[in-house]
């Protein structure tokens, strides 16, 4: 890592996250019952246990990565399970109103 | 391939009656017919034999994924009162034991603070980093349907080789060739526990239960649960009790009781609709109520049968007396038969009402009692009871709990953190749990960086009294730095005067973004 400089803020963090051996304390915060937070970036939360390392506003880029299954088990993917989920928003930042939850309610 | 939407009920009072759980057309449906029909279009081998479906065994909600994501990804044609005696079915016939939902119950019961901790480092990374690992160890499968799991998440998810902790191993070997073994091993499908408890008789239902309970942010309860069946494991409800701070409990609706013992109930609690998760355990009824579109509003419960069941104590409301204060204690439980005993130290001054399910006292301790302690009615002892002069320190819970924004014209409502104060106390014996004590509540900057970006201002408030954390809305934030989201990391600060002497604790709360694929177990 010495001949690398971090150039943005989230290459900062990593490169204080290294050296304060933040490691097991990433690990750990992986694990908070059905949330993600190791899949670069997380979902819910970033690898370093906090909000500042998410890809945010989310609307912003929502469908680059959502589309090919970066959170299946939050965000449905178009690539593969859910192909019309977005049909009614074709701009997540400006549509994002009409996204709605893929899972029928009361279905039990 | 087509994402071919499922009608959905109606959330009114009225259609919760309407189709409550247990409707005469679903008890009329000829499951193995369906089946048959339906499902061994693509399910059955050359012989005729159905496959995959019999070598897998889950909850009710484990199986209500799978009977959905057919409907959804393959045009399963089923009519909601269909795929509900189908779940049912199938929950009945290849369903969990009791023991092999243990210790993985919080996600039935929508606790979704939860910090999972697997002993397998690899099975966190593997199974858990995208999904709960409660989600894996509430299933039974032979290896052979392991292994298709596998197969299935590589096809269906494609990317998942390329994402952290995926791209830069051999995921699918290690997945093949180590987490197959240790999910066959660890969770196989003809386990014995599941054949001795399709022997064991099933508990009786109908009839009174006393029940006691515990809801963050607004306190305890208690009430009588009426049960009366209207089919073979379908039950009508009706709840009456009060809150602790005087308020009604008034409610009614319906339970189903899948595997035996998995009670699932839809209730409608004084205009607001409730979900019941309750795992029955012969007289006993044991796990979580929430509100139905806002999970993370939902009390612990313990209730025990009356009619026919055993003399029990549940749970002292409150669960604390402080030496020298005069303090009425409800003292619930069931078939009360004899006389209340308190350990030496605490007097009753006065008894104010006492019926088979709940006694009512005003008691006053002294010293002498300075502990924990379990209260005696006749021959039942139970509940806690905890007696102390000085409280020693506080703690924040959840101590770390995850919050989303939500509304702002958007389909999902915002999600809530609420928190609670617990206090501790010390003894002779060392350190003891006092219970829930009322605090002052606040937020502050988790780090550096939530300092930096604002995140006490944009991420929403908490109630200084209530210690109920409402996030802010959703969607892009003009006012923030790069239109950001109103997420944020907080510090949660509880403050409570122990004899004129601050006593604090801290939690963390992270607020995020909302999410839409929210199945019942996450």
């Amino acid at each position: 890592m010495k001949h690398l400089k971090a150039l943005n803020q989230k290459a900062r963090l990593l490169d204080q996250a290294v050296a304060e051996d933040q490691v097991e304390e990433v690990i750990a915060m992986s694990a908070v019952a059905g949330c993600t937070a190791t899949v670069d970036p997380g979902w819910e939360v970033d690898a370093f246990g906090g909000v500042a390392g998410l890809c945010q506003p989310m609307e912003a880029d929502l469908y680059g990565c959502a589309d090919p299954c970066w959170w299946p088990a939050q965000v449905p993917d178009t690539m593969m399970t859910y192909p019309d989920w977005s049909k009614d928003a074709p701009s997540a930042k400006e549509n994002w109103r009409n996204l709605d939850n893929v899972f029928p309610k009361d279905a039990l | 391939m087509n994402n071919k939407p499922i009608a959905c009920a109606t959330l009114t009072a009225l259609a919760l009656v309407a189709s409550a759980p247990g409707d005469a057309a679903e008890r009329q449906i000829n499951v193995p017919n369906l089946i048959m029909e339906r499902c061994s279009i693509c399910h059955a081998d050359d012989l005729g034999r159905l496959v995959r479906i019999s070598a897998q065994r889950k909850t009710p909600e484990g199986w209500l994924m799978t009977v959905v994501r057919m409907q959804q990804q393959h045009d399963l044609g089923l009519s909601d009162d269909e795929r509900r005696a189908l779940v049912k079915y199938l929950a009945d016939t290849q369903g969990l034991a009791p023991a092999e939902t243990e210790g993985a119950r919080y996600v039935l019961e929508r606790r979704l603070n939860t910090v999972e901790n697997f002993s397998s480092e690899q099975f966190t990374q593997m199974c858990a980093r995208c999904h709960s690992g409660a989600r894996v160890a509430l299933q039974r499968r032979t290896a052979t349907e392991w292994e298709r799991l596998v197969n299935f998440h590589l096809s269906q998810f494609p990317t998942l080789e390329y994402q952290a902790l995926g791209r830069d191993r051999d995921w699918f070997g290690i997945a093949t060739n180590e987490i197959v073994p240790y999910l066959a091993k660890n969770f196989a499908y003809g386990d014995e526990q599941w054949q001795k408890w399709k022997q064991t008789p099933r508990a009786p239902v109908a009839g009174e239960w006393s029940l006691s309970g515990h809801l963050p942010g607004r306190g305890d309860f208690n009430a009588v649960m009426s049960v009366s069946q209207r089919a073979n494991d379908h039950y009508a409800l009706e709840l009456r009790g009060n809150y602790a701070d005087g308020g009604a409990l008034i409610g009614q609706g319906a339970a189903v009781v899948y595997t035996g013992y998995e009670w699932r109930g839809k209730v409608e609690i004084n205009g607001v609709e409730m979900r019941q998760v309750f795992a029955l355990k012969g007289d006993i009824l044991e796990g979580r109520m929430f509100v139905a579109d806002h999970d993370e509003v939902g009390a612990d419960v313990l209730a025990a049968r009356q009619d026919g069941g055993a003399s029990r104590v549940l749970a002292v409301q409150p669960s604390y007396l402080k030496t020298g204060t005069a303090t009425e204690l409800s003292i619930i439980g069931s078939n009360f038969d004899g006389e209340l005993v308190l350990p030496a130290g605490i007097k009753v001054e006065k008894l104010l009402s006492r019926t088979p399910g709940r006694i009512v006292i005003r008691a006053l301790a002294d010293k002498r009692a300075l502990g924990t302690h379990q209260v005696k009615v006749g021959a039942a002892e139970g509940g806690e009871l905890a007696v102390f002069d000085k409280l020693d320190r506080i703690e924040v819970v959840p101590p770390y709990a995850i919050a989303r924004v939500g509304g702002n014209g958007g389909p999902a409502p915002k999600v809530d953190a609420r928190f609670e104060a617990l206090a501790w106390a010390k003894g002779p014996r060392g350190e003891y749990r006092v219970g829930y004590v009322p605090a002052k509540w606040s937020v502050a900057p988790f780090n550096e960086d939530a300092k930096r970006d604002r995140d006490v201002e944009f991420a929403g408030s908490i109630d200084a009294k209530t210690g109920v954390f409402t996030p802010s809305f959703a969607g892009p934030n003009p006012l923030r730095h790069l239109m950001t989201n109103n997420a944020g990391n907080l510090a949660v600060i509880a403050e409570i005067s122990a004899g004129g002497k601050p006593l604090t604790a801290q939690g963390q709360l992270i607020v995020t973004v909302q999410r839409w694929n929210n199945p019942p177990i996450p």
